[in-house]
């Protein structure tokens, strides 16, 4: 049995230490949110946050996450409303949408890191997730949406 | 707007899900091009369950059936924004469902061709307005007042003179009891709440938050996963395998030989089904295999072309479209252009790999899954398992990307074969490296372009290519000329140059093939528009006032104008390359002006891509905007960064690693334009893809004289 | 279809010999480069002896130069990778720390063993390239550029001959002997290596000749 917190919750986990990540949370834990694309790291479908890091959850493995803080887009706020999904939101940016939970769980720690992403610091961050349907455009302007919208809730409070 | 061609047979039932409820239905008949409103009493007679779009339960929700898959193209949105405008309802207030595939019921679901809305938009107009039209006359039935005194509005109907009203659910069991209306006025364009504005797509809340339920992410209880180690060669056979190393891996319940269509052949395989998709995938690592090899064509990508190469030199081929004599006109001409193109074989990739799950159940076998094509799947499913209609029931969930490939029935064959072994509901789980290896892909073509010019004008064009030809799979007779060959083309040139002819030469090779994004308008767009831009070169001749000059209709000449205008086509500058191309697909023109320059680097770079569509009447132009978008992106990897190649009859490409997608940091800069105008509508799916690639290789010979006739190319090495 | 690597472990028992026997000596750099004569006293030599000494540096230039060192050490910002050492695909950053940045950070992909199966990140806990304030660019340096760059404390991470010897053994320099499958070796073991780098270092860290 192996411990993860995902979203808060922890989990019992009886399964291979090397499963990965990603098909743990999907299909012994349940939640569909975070996807599968590549399994090797090319894509960025599989990101979820470890210890607030977008780590790839398709190669990293069961074992790494083991009483660790795992976060999926199921558990990036409460009701939707991160700033990236306000701003994906207001922006129409998915279009298939299957890569996005991946986007926008990048987009969170880049919007955590820095609060007024250039568009260079945009593409250092967002290079690794694949979009076929070429919502890149759309993406770099939500992001910039969103640090505006994080920035005003900051000085808000 | 004023219609009536509703059958007065037509009428509405009471049924529903949570009490009475209206449905409003559309029922085609097989061959009719035109779809009636089905009534109960009609569904009755003729035994045919009524279908319906429109379900209002008597507490006043509404809820709009999309009968077309959504894979990013936003059908989602823009049927039930369509059927919203005629109802009066606003979109925050309905909900939106996928319809079960059933050709009967819907007509055709085939979600293709960038056909949703053009195919459907009158209909889905005139279902929404009969049933305004039959929530009025409850409503006005119940005050004992005219019709004329009533209007709908926002799921409301109101008494103007008196200011009463009632919604939608207070007036459903009368408004079924009525018969459906004659004749409808349908609203004015300019009266338009809805439709051509860009509203908020409503699938987008479900898919920042990993709510929407894609095929992978469907889930049965007591479902198993399977993956399928298949011949890496397309069409080898199954000699043996050994599963007792795979049936020790931890997790794997059964391991077993499958046969899935493929056309009309058949792919071995060996399924491996365990209790979790990485338990199948550690199984089937475990499995010792030997595949049967012989009996085929074992390509490769250099042959392909070599052996295509001799056929457009050499043979004539398939006459597909002939007007005047070009032949003659060619070899008397002096100035004149004789060129070849290469297109490559492309994997559609979609970012969801393929997936299915099927319970195979005593009394019926049901499918969920990224699914474009319902009905085929049904047809196809009901003919292998022999199994009538009503057993088959194909649900389609959210498809993380199409582009064609999920509008085939392997991998839904491939689930069911599997439950039918199992017995439990499997989902079937494809790698990136089985999406990718295993094809069908868009196939490769070689044009062999010819064209003269006399006296400044273009005198013939000659149009030949060698490929092969999707048709071919699907048993079109071989000898018959690709009803695509012309794909692409613009119409007005037809008239404008006397001698223009087409032939397509079949080249068959044993790697099975399928319409990708805008199907053969893809390449020969890129061979058309290249060709055009040469012999504007030729003549000494603007490209955009070469193309001004044969494109003489109205829509034409005002999609140049449009281009011309907001790209600063006339205003360029030193160290700017600048190229154009248009085309047309699926009854939609988009033209495409690319700007590049060279950068301090050394390397060319797109500044900014200018797209004008001209698709008629539409329905959300933030979704145009998007799937232009998309198809520039598309077009770009095409034509940039990716193929798939052939070594020994293996693909050589296996994930994103070596089939590399453009990522955030390659998106050139692009400015979508609508033309407006009253036109029917045309598709905005695919349309967007075909005049990148030659607009892109434009510019650069603008901007540095090297002409590009092979896709895809380095950008960084030019 | 696993392609177990073993990694020499043996260690160099020569290694602890030297270290103990090794005075602090003259400088022997055989440089014209003042800059570099700055920091002579912080490298102790055996024996001096330029010509074993540049014929052992000419073995350890191959190995820095070859994918497995070099896609770490690159001229710009942007790690390489394979093993024809293109620029690493999605353009992931150094950073201030040499660990990526934002939603690329190295260990995001990089886990702490290799991810088995080809063209699959390589792993080790310390994934990481050279910080931003030292970069240690070994991409396009001469060898005669190499040699005095690792030198120079003040361009190799401030590390003296005890440093630099012990930095043979360093979990990441170590982990270029199991760099996943498919990925091609340096083109020597990690023992003649080390035995290479050790050689250049004790007898005097003569830079080889030319630009």
């Amino acid at each position: 049995m192996i411990t993860i917190t995902v979203n808060g919750k922890q989990h019992q986990v009886d399964a291979d230490p090397n499963m990965p990540l990603l098909w743990v949370i999907r299909d012994v834990i349940g939640l569909t949110g975070t996807k599968y694309g590549c399994g090797v790291a090319q894509c960025g479908a599989c990101v979820v946050h470890l210890n607030g890091d977008a780590v790839r959850s398709c190669v990293t493995k069961l074992s790494r996450a083991a009483g660790q803080q795992v976060i999926t887009i199921e558990g990036l706020s409460e009701n939707n409303n991160h700033p990236a999904q306000v701003a994906w939101n207001e922006e129409n940016v998915p279009q298939c949408g299957y890569c996005h939970s991946g986007q926008i769980m990048s987009a969170a720690v880049l919007l955590k890191e820095n609060s007024n992403p250039s568009d260079a610091d945009i593409d250092s961050a967002m290079a690794g997730n694949i979009c076929r349907c070429g919502t890149y455009q759309r993406i770099r302007k939500a992001i910039h949406l969103a640090a505006e919208l994080q920035r005003k809730e900051a000085a808000s409070k | 707007m004023s219609t009536s061609n509703i059958s007065r047979r037509n009428f509405l039932r009471a049924a529903g899900l949570t009490g009475t409820a209206l449905f409003v239905g559309l029922y085609f008949s097989s061959n009719a091009e035109e779809a009636k409103l089905a009534t109960a009493d009609s569904a009755m007679a003729s035994d045919i369950e009524m279908n319906a779009w429109i379900h209002i339960d008597t507490n006043g929700k509404v809820t709009i059936f999309s009968h077309r898959a959504e894979m990013g193209q936003g059908a989602y949105q823009s049927v039930p924004q369509i059927v919203a405008e005629e109802l009066e309802v606003n979109l925050k207030d309905i909900n939106i469902r996928f319809a079960q595939g059933n050709r009967e019921k819907y007509g055709n679901q085939v979600t293709g061709g960038s056909s949703t809305i053009r195919g459907s938009y009158k209909n889905l107009l005139k279902l929404g307005a009969s049933a305004r039209v039959m929530l009025i006359s409850a409503a006005a039935a119940k005050w004992s007042v005219p019709t004329s005194e009533c209007y709908a509005q926002s799921g409301h109907v109101l008494h103007r003179p008196s200011g009463k009203k009632f919604h939608y659910g207070e007036l459903v069991e009368a408004a079924s009891k009525l018969e459906a209306p004659k004749d409808i006025v349908l609203k004015n364009r300019s009266d338009y709440k809805l439709i051509g504005k860009p509203l908020a797509r409503l699938d987008t809340p479900l898919k920042t938050n990993g709510v929407a339920v894609f095929g992978l992410d469907f889930k049965l209880p007591g479902m198993l996963y399977a993956v399928v180690e298949r011949n890496p060669r397309l069409r080898g056979k199954l000699k043996s395998f050994d599963a007792s190393a795979a049936l020790k891996v931890p997790g794997v319940k059964k391991v077993f030989k499958i046969q899935t269509g493929v056309f009309q052949t058949f792919r071995d395989g060996v399924a491996v089904v365990a209790d979790s998709t990485w338990a199948a995938i550690q199984g089937r690592k475990a499995l010792t295999i030997e595949w049967d090899d012989t009996g085929f064509d074992h390509v490769n990508t250099a042959d392909i072309y070599k052996k295509q190469n001799e056929l457009i030199n050499n043979e004539e081929g398939l006459s597909a479209r002939k007007q005047g004599d070009p032949d003659s006109i060619l070899s008397a001409a002096t100035q004149k252009l004789d060129v070849v193109y290469e297109t490559p074989y492309q994997s559609h990739s979609a970012m969801e790999p393929l997936n299915c799950v099927a319970f195979y159940q005593a009394d019926k076998l049901e499918i969920w899954g990224p699914i474009q094509a319902p009905e085929w799947v049904q047809d196809y499913i009901c003919a292998q398992f022999k199994l009538p209609k009503e057993k088959v029931i194909v649900n389609m969930t959210f498809l993380g990307g199409g582009f064609g490939r999920k509008a085939f029935m392997d991998y839904p064959h491939e689930a069911c074969l599997i439950s039918k072994e199992t017995g439990t509901p499997v989902q079937v789980v494809w790698t990136r490296e089985d999406d990718m290896t295993q094809g069908p892909y868009r196939a490769g073509i070689t044009y062999r372009c010819q064209g003269a010019i006399q006296d400044g004008q273009i005198s013939a064009l000659k149009f030949r290519m060698a490929g092969q030809n999707i048709g071919h799979w699907q048993g079109a007779p071989k000898d018959k000329p690709n009803r695509s060959t012309t794909e692409g083309f613009l119409a007005p040139y037809y008239k404008s140059i006397q001698h223009i002819s087409f032939s397509d030469i079949p080249f068959e090779t044993p790697i099975p093939n399928v319409w990708w994004r805008s199907v053969y308008a893809s390449t020969n767009g890129f061979a058309f528009e290249s060709l055009l831009n040469e012999m504007a070169h030729l003549a000494k001749k603007d490209p955009l006032d070469f193309r001004r000059a044969y494109l003489r209709e109205e829509r034409e000449q005002k999609l140049i104008d449009k281009l011309e205008e907001v790209s600063g086509w006339k205003s360029k500058k030193n160290g700017d390359g600048f190229g154009v191309a248009i085309t047309e697909c699926f009854s939609t023109t988009v033209g495409q002006i690319v700007k590049v320059s060279r950068k301090a680097d050394g390397k060319i770079r797109i500044d900014q891509v200018w797209a004008v569509v001209d698709c008629g009447w539409y329905v959300n132009p933030d979704i145009i905007h998007a799937q232009v978008e998309g198809s520039v992106l598309m077009a770009l990897g095409a034509a940039t960064t990716h193929q798939i190649t052939f070594k020994d009859g293996l693909v050589e490409q296996r994930n994103f690693y070596n089939y590399p997608m453009p990522r955030i940091n390659d998106m050139p800069l692009l400015e979508v334009h609508i033309m407006e105008n009253d036109a029917n509508a045309g598709g905005v799916g695919e349309p967007g893809l075909p005049p990148f690639a030659p607009a892109l290789t434009a510019a650069i010979f603008d901007l540095t004289g090297k002409r590009i006739r092979k896709l895809p190319f380095d950008m960084s090495n030019i | 279809m696993k392609h177990q690597i073993k990694i020499p472990v043996k260690a160099f028992a020569v290694v602890s010999v030297l270290l103990m026997t090794v005075g602090i000596m003259a400088f022997a750099l055989h440089s014209d480069d003042k800059k570099s004569k700055v920091h002579a006293s912080m490298l102790p030599v055996v024996k001096k002896d330029s010509i074993a000494s540049v014929k052992a540096f000419k073995q350890v230039y191959t190995v820095l130069t070859s994918a497995r060192c070099m896609n770490c050490h690159p001229s710009g910002n942007i790690p390489l990778q394979g093993d024809d050492s293109h620029l690493h695909t999605m353009s992931p950053q150094r950073g201030i720390d040499g660990k990526g940045v934002y939603a690329m950070k190295c260990s995001n992909c990089h886990q702490p063993t290799n991810t088995p199966g080809l063209h699959t990140p390589p792993g080790n806990p310390n994934w990481h390239l050279p910080p931003a304030n030292m970069k240690m660019v070994f991409q396009g340096r001469t060898p005669r550029q190499l040699a005095e760059q690792l030198i120079d404390p003040k361009q190799n991470g401030h590390k003296d001959l005890k440093k630099l010897i012990e930095h043979a053994d360093d979990g990441l320099v170590l982990s270029g002997w199991n760099p996943g499958e498919g990925r091609k070796l340096p083109p020597m073991s990690h023992a003649a290596f080390k035995k290479a780098w050790i050689t250049w270092l004790t007898t005097g860290a003569y830079a080889p000749k030319g630009k």
